[in-house]
């Protein structure tokens, strides 16, 4: 299918950006590498008059570090990441979890800002942004706010995101040198969204324990009770009981408690052993 | 509307456009070159997939409105292409294609897999292979001229010619 | 030049222009002052139109029901006894019955406009309940998909031979299994496309059309307009794909058609992939329920057979649905000697799109029906599933075999062919390796599929006139002509999307006349210039259209050696036809001197020939019964019980398609087909909600197999050469895409028996593997 009639802006720089968001209303979108917004465009799905086009502004495509974080410009794509153009302060996670991004021709547009406004619960950067801790910087023509992930997103597909504001950044904090990660996923095939992942990173030397599940059509969910035995040194006994009682308090169809379990328990055994 | 200007294989076209006009769209119906195909418009099978500034992209999910100013390259646009030329016989000689359908965009994928990982093994030419749909010949012809070619650029006689290529391309990037 | 004839793995002639972006589709062409189309579809499964509301200052440009004037309705009969025949409106009128069914055309100057206007247009339902599943079909109070049908049964079926209550009374084992193949879509790279036009020179209407069969769609058409085939042209060109889909008379080419006709313009309708999904999932959709009475030693001595196929909403012309439970149930004794057997197909109708015969075409069905039941009379008995096989076979000795559902299978060595694929997946090894635990904790099984696939076969009482349908394909032409420079054009009425017409026809070309492949053009697909055959389907090309090459190209031979035999001024029978010459005892002349002799100076030609000359048209009358090929799949798995994730760890295929044309192509076919096969088995389903919507309706839902699903496949082929197709060659198109499921819902359930679960429902979807697991015993589990 063809898009509904749109109006094409490209944005200069981050403050044209602003400007133009000034008079924005529900019918403005935002557009960057495309790769989410598209498909629904083409689908009438998404029927917005005017898209803001902000792809070109090169200040939104760096990363660098400051301070203890790296600062990721919202267009940088999946594709960069990939390829190791970040400085790594997540010890390969965040390479690991862009490669198993789509295909190839989706990771050289698709970027993380895009992916996180689209907030498919679904999408890898979701679950191992929320796993970091990472947080996200917006900028609106009044202010500027700072949010977790878990502030960021309200639902599948739904954001806080106001009509005049927009994703300036989004800093991940460096991991310490001893900190390690596991990540399972499982999807029916190569690239697809995930039907089940799990993401797992101890960082003992920042008192940094976080475990997430992602799933279909559902928020990313924290394991509080296996971040807990985690955190604690403890048997994997323990933990494995950690994981099912906080399965439990998540809504799970029986026959896929399993595969919940199977991938979280698999990201834990990478991220401790 | 807009007016927009996008050098598709080495030509300037400079054309007025409906700005929801996808990229795919334009180089179809505005540079008349057609062995682009359009085959979800949901950017998943790959068969639109051609290359924008140097990197291999869905052309049904970019808008022509975001391509202004940039360069483009069609499965039409690959003459004198050693490496294109060593990829479209390897295609021939395994029966890499039926019904051509998806062929534009598989080569597209293969010319990125062989010049950005010549060290590709099997396993990781399927994976790279994933975001292109065939429902024709089941891939493993496929697989298996990307092979041929990586074979052919390690060794030395056709590879120092691909290798030139690949510099060549390079060079001519924005 | 021998590497070019028959036998030759030729690499494709026709592969240049696809590898250079030049192949032209229906989307390709653009022509001066195109209109788009785009339609109005419904969003209901069932319900009453109660009015359709042009958008104001467009009604001009909106077409409904009313407004085609003199377009009648599709209706495809059969006279299979009980059939009910559907009027299937071109664009609904009373009564939409199902998602996606058109009710308008709108016409724009772009494909977005035509898609602006069509989202203008308002139309008034009144709901009805939708006719969902086959059991909902069949239900005694379910509401009619067709009002005065009475029922949602579109025809039933019934097949006995052989002393069914002797077999019974015989039996010491009874094993019954049942069998759910979902829904799919047969999910073609190209959609359905169209572009008419009217010629005023011919006064002919043109119609471009992404299609298989050009000259059934130019007659069924023709029917339709009410217009004379004469006029009417259907050009197939470059078709990305069909499998079937492609081969029946679409309301969108009727409706396209008769806009160009009457607006004196030309119009387009491409199908957008969101479309396609919704409209076109139309494959497969099938349960079988099977009963096998086998005596102590696991020799089935009878069978019985319960097959219902849920056809959607209409019978396509000239498909009528009811060919593929008759095919279902006609096949399902396989590759076995069973001599007593009783069957029923029931074809039923339901809110859903039109069901249409997708590559195998009912085949996979009677594959699961009878490689699943073979397993369970195994266990039964207490034998390997290899042996129990062995000992069920039609044996090389019994050929040809008469089955008891009327197949005249001419060849097959079925035991050789399952033994070396046993071989190739080093069966031992597996079976051993079963014997303790994986470190993963994964699962292992091994499955087997065996099956015939008949092809090429012909008019008669074996063939598709026993389906009783509107259209029964008869002989298979072909035109050859020697051109003036001594160079060749074929014409044949059949259709290449894929399949490498324009290769080995000219292999076959190369065989008999010693002509370069390279010299010789290979024409189809446009129902003006080309013989007129039916088509492409049901894996018959080579052996029928290439017999009919093989016939014009020996035709031809007669004036082209008389000929040159005149020019080297010596005896005809001193001379051959070779290496792209007519060679004689002290000379030879280029068929190009008998091509200039010929046009231009018929002067020099001898007496006493041919005035037809240097063109040949011959046709090829197939074989009724057809001619049998067949397989054997063996499949090694490894089943996740955590997650369900089904992996294929190896997967071999031997083959027999009787002597291989071009292996190259053939190789071809068969993983392409197994890719399919592989999508039937794992992946690929069209979903429904209760209210008849579907939901698989984006490329994000509906999964097909991608590179990296697919296996590294082991395959070897027996050439046991057919005695009724020229060269000894069978058809050979669907073949790998019939035993996938069978053999990987074998494999898996092998894998999950020490769990005491089993699966027998595809796609096997790792939600059903972990639902299934889900329900075993807790001990067994752990």
């Amino acid at each position: 299918m063809k898009p509904s009639p749109l109006d094409y802006t490209r944005a200069s720089s981050l403050d044209h950006v602003v400007e133009l968001l000034a008079n924005a209303t529900d019918e403005t979108r935002i557009i960057a590498g495309g790769q989410s917004l598209g498909p629904l465009l083409n689908l009438r799905l998404a029927s917005p008059r005017r898209l803001i086009d902000i792809s070109h502004i090169d200040e939104l495509r760096r990363a660098r570090i400051e301070g203890t974080d790296l600062a990721i410009g919202p267009c940088v794509t999946h594709a960069q990441v990939e390829d190791g153009e970040l400085p790594d302060v997540t010890h390969g996670l965040m390479q690991h979890v862009a490669r198993g991004i789509a295909y190839r021709a989706v990771r050289n547009r698709g970027t993380i800002g895009g992916s996180l406004a689209h907030a498919d619960p679904a999408a890898d950067w979701i679950a191992t942004m929320a796993a970091l801790g990472a947080r996200v910087q917006l900028r609106g023509c009044r202010d500027e706010r700072v949010l977790e992930i878990e502030e960021l997103i309200n639902g599948p597909l739904s954001t806080v995101i106001a009509p005049d504001e927009v994703i300036t950044s989004i800093r991940v904090p460096r991991l310490s040198s001893g900190a390690r990660w596991g990540h399972s996923k499982f999807a029916r095939k190569l690239g697809d969204f995930a039907d089940s992942m799990a993401i797992v990173v101890v960082d003992r030397d920042r008192s940094f324990v976080s475990g997430v599940l992602a799933r279909r059509a559902e928020p990313p969910a924290r394991l509080p009770r296996m971040i807990a035995a985690l955190t604690a040194p403890d048997l994997q006994g323990a933990i494995d009981d950690a994981i099912d009682s906080d399965l439990k308090s998540l809504r799970i169809e029986a026959e896929d408690v399993r595969l919940h379990r199977a991938m979280i328990r698999r990201a834990t055994r990478e991220a401790t052993r | 509307m807009k007016t927009v200007n996008v050098r598709v294989n080495g030509a300037t076209y400079a054309r007025t456009i409906d700005d929801r006009l996808s990229l795919a769209d334009f180089v179809r119906e505005h540079c008349l070159l057609t062995g682009t195909h359009v085959g979800c418009e949901h950017g998943v099978c790959g068969a639109c997939t051609l290359v924008l500034n140097g990197k291999p992209v869905r052309s049904c999910i970019t808008l022509a409105a975001a391509a202004d100013g940039a360069d483009v390259r069609t499965v039409e646009g690959y003459d004198g292409d050693v490496v294109m030329a060593a990829i479209r016989r390897a295609f021939n000689l395994r029966h890499g294609l039926q019904c051509g359908f998806c062929t534009p965009g598989m080569l597209a994928t293969a010319y990125d897999i062989v010049t950005r990982l010549p060290d590709a093994g099997r396993e990781r030419i399927k994976a790279e292979l994933g975001g292109n749909l065939c429902r024709c010949t089941g891939y493993l012809s496929i697989v298996q001229a990307i092979e041929d070619v990586l074979t052919e650029m390690r060794g030395n006689a056709g590879g120092s010619a691909a290798r030139d290529q690949i510099i060549a391309n390079e060079e001519c990037m924005p | 030049m021998s590497g070019f004839g028959i036998g030759a793995s030729l690499p494709r002639l026709e592969d240049d222009r696809f590898l250079n972006g030049r192949g032209q589709f229906c989307s390709d062409i653009f022509l001066p002052g195109m209109l788009h189309a785009a339609f109005v579809r419904s969003p209901h499964a069932h319900a009453r139109i109660l009015r359709v509301k042009k958008p104001a200052g467009l009604e001009r440009q909106v077409f409904a029901a009313a407004d085609l004037a003199g377009v009648g309705r599709i209706r495809s009969t059969a006279t299979l006894p009980g059939f009910k025949p559907s009027d299937w409106p071109v664009l609904a009128n009373d009564k939409v019955r199902h998602v996606g069914e058109p009710i308008a055309m709108a016409l724009g100057s772009s494909a977005a406009e035509a898609e602006d206007i069509a989202a203008l247009v308002e139309v008034e339902f009144e709901e009805l309940p939708a006719v969902v599943s086959m059991w909902d079909a069949l239900k005694a109070d379910a509401p009619l998909v067709h009002d005065d049908w009475g029922n949602n049964v579109l025809v039933e079926l019934k097949l006995e031979g052989g002393d069914l209550a002797r077999a019974k009374a015989a039996a010491a084992h009874v094993v019954e299994r049942s069998f759910r193949m979902n829904r799919q879509h047969p999910l073609t790279l190209e959609g359905r496309g169209c572009v008419a036009s009217y010629d005023g020179r011919l006064d002919e209407l043109v119609v471009h059309v992404s299609h298989q069969l050009p000259v059934p769609l130019q007659i069924g058409l023709a029917q339709v307009l009410g217009m004379s085939q004469r006029r009417l042209r259907v050009i197939a060109p470059d078709v990305g794909a069909s499998f079937g889909l492609k081969s029946y008379v679409e309301s969108e080419t009727v409706c396209v058609a008769w806009a160009a006709a009457e607006l004196r313009k030309p119009v387009r309708w491409i199908q957008d992939r969101y479309e396609s999904l919704v409209c076109d999932a139309n494959c497969r959709d099938y349960h079988c329920k099977i009963t096998a009475y086998a005596d102590a030693t696991g020799r089935v001595l009878g069978m019985e057979c319960d097959v219902i196929v849920d056809s959607g909403a209409y019978s396509p012309w000239p498909w009528p649905a009811g060919i593929e439970g008759g095919l279902a149930m006609g096949n399902m004794q396989g590759c076995y000697d069973i001599r007593a057997f009783r069957g029923r197909a029931v074809n039923v109708v339901s809110n859903k799109p039109a069901g249409q015969p997708f590559r195998g075409v009912a085949r996979p069905l009677s594959c699961c029906g009878h490689e699943v039941l073979m397993d369970a009379v195994a266990d039964a008995v207490g034998i390997d599933p290899l042996e129990v096989r062995l000992r069920n076979f039609v044996q090389p000795e019994q050929m040809p075999y008469t089955s008891i559902t009327k197949k005249m299978i001419d060849s097959g060595d079925y035991p050789t062919a399952l033994k070396r694929a046993a071989a190739m997946i080093d069966l031992p090894a597996i079976r051993n390796r079963q014997r303790n635990p994986e470190t993963d904790g994964r699962l292992i099984g091994v499955g087997f599929a065996c099956f015939y696939e008949q092809t090429a076969y012909g008019t008669g009482p074996f063939g598709y006139s026993a389906w009783g349908i509107e259209l029964v394909p008869g002989m298979e032409p072909a035109v050859a002509r020697l051109t003036g420079d001594g160079e060749l054009i074929i014409e044949v009425g059949s259709h290449s999307h894929g399949q490498g017409h324009e290769t080995v026809f000219a292999q076959v070309a190369h065989e008999i006349l010693g002509i370069d492949p390279h010299k010789v053009s290979v024409r189809f697909g446009d129902t003006s210039t080309s013989p007129a055959g039916t088509g492409t389907y049901t894996s018959r090309s080579m052996v029928t259209t290439g017999g009919a090459v093989a016939e014009a190209c020996r035709a031809l031979q007669a004036p082209i050696a008389k000929i040159g035999a005149h020019l080297l001024q010596c005896k005809e029978d001193d001379v051959q036809i070779r290496g792209g010459r007519v060679v004689g005892p002290s000379g030879n002349v280029e068929l190009a001197a008998i091509g200039r002799a010929w046009y231009h100076h018929p002067e020099e030609l001898p007496d006493g020939l041919d005035p037809t000359g240097l063109t040949a048209t011959a046709g090829h009358k197939a074989h009724d019964p057809g001619v049998f090929a067949y397989s054997a799949h063996a499949a090694v798995v490894a089943v996740d019980p955590e997650t369900g994730g089904v992996e294929i760890l190896d997967y071999a295929i031997v083959a027999d398609c009787g002597k291989r044309v071009n292996p190259l192509l053939v190789e071809g076919q068969i993983v392409g087909g197994f890719s399919n096969g592989l999508g039937n088995a794992l992946y690929e389903e069209s979903t429904y909600d209760e209210l008849g919507q579907p939901t698989a309706t984006t490329l994000a839902d509906y999964t097909a197999p991608t590179a990296p699903s697919m296996p590294d496949l082991k395959l070897e082929f027996i050439e046991t050469p057919s005695p009724f197709a020229a060269f000894g060659m069978k058809g050979i198109g669907e073949n790998g895409a019939i035993g996938p499921p069978a053999a990987i819902a074998n494999a898996v359930n092998d894998a999950l028996r020490p769990l005491g679960v089993a699966i027998f429902e595809t796609p096997i979807t790792a939600h059903r593997v972990r639902a299934a697991i889900a329900t075993a015993r807790p001990k067994a589990r752990s």
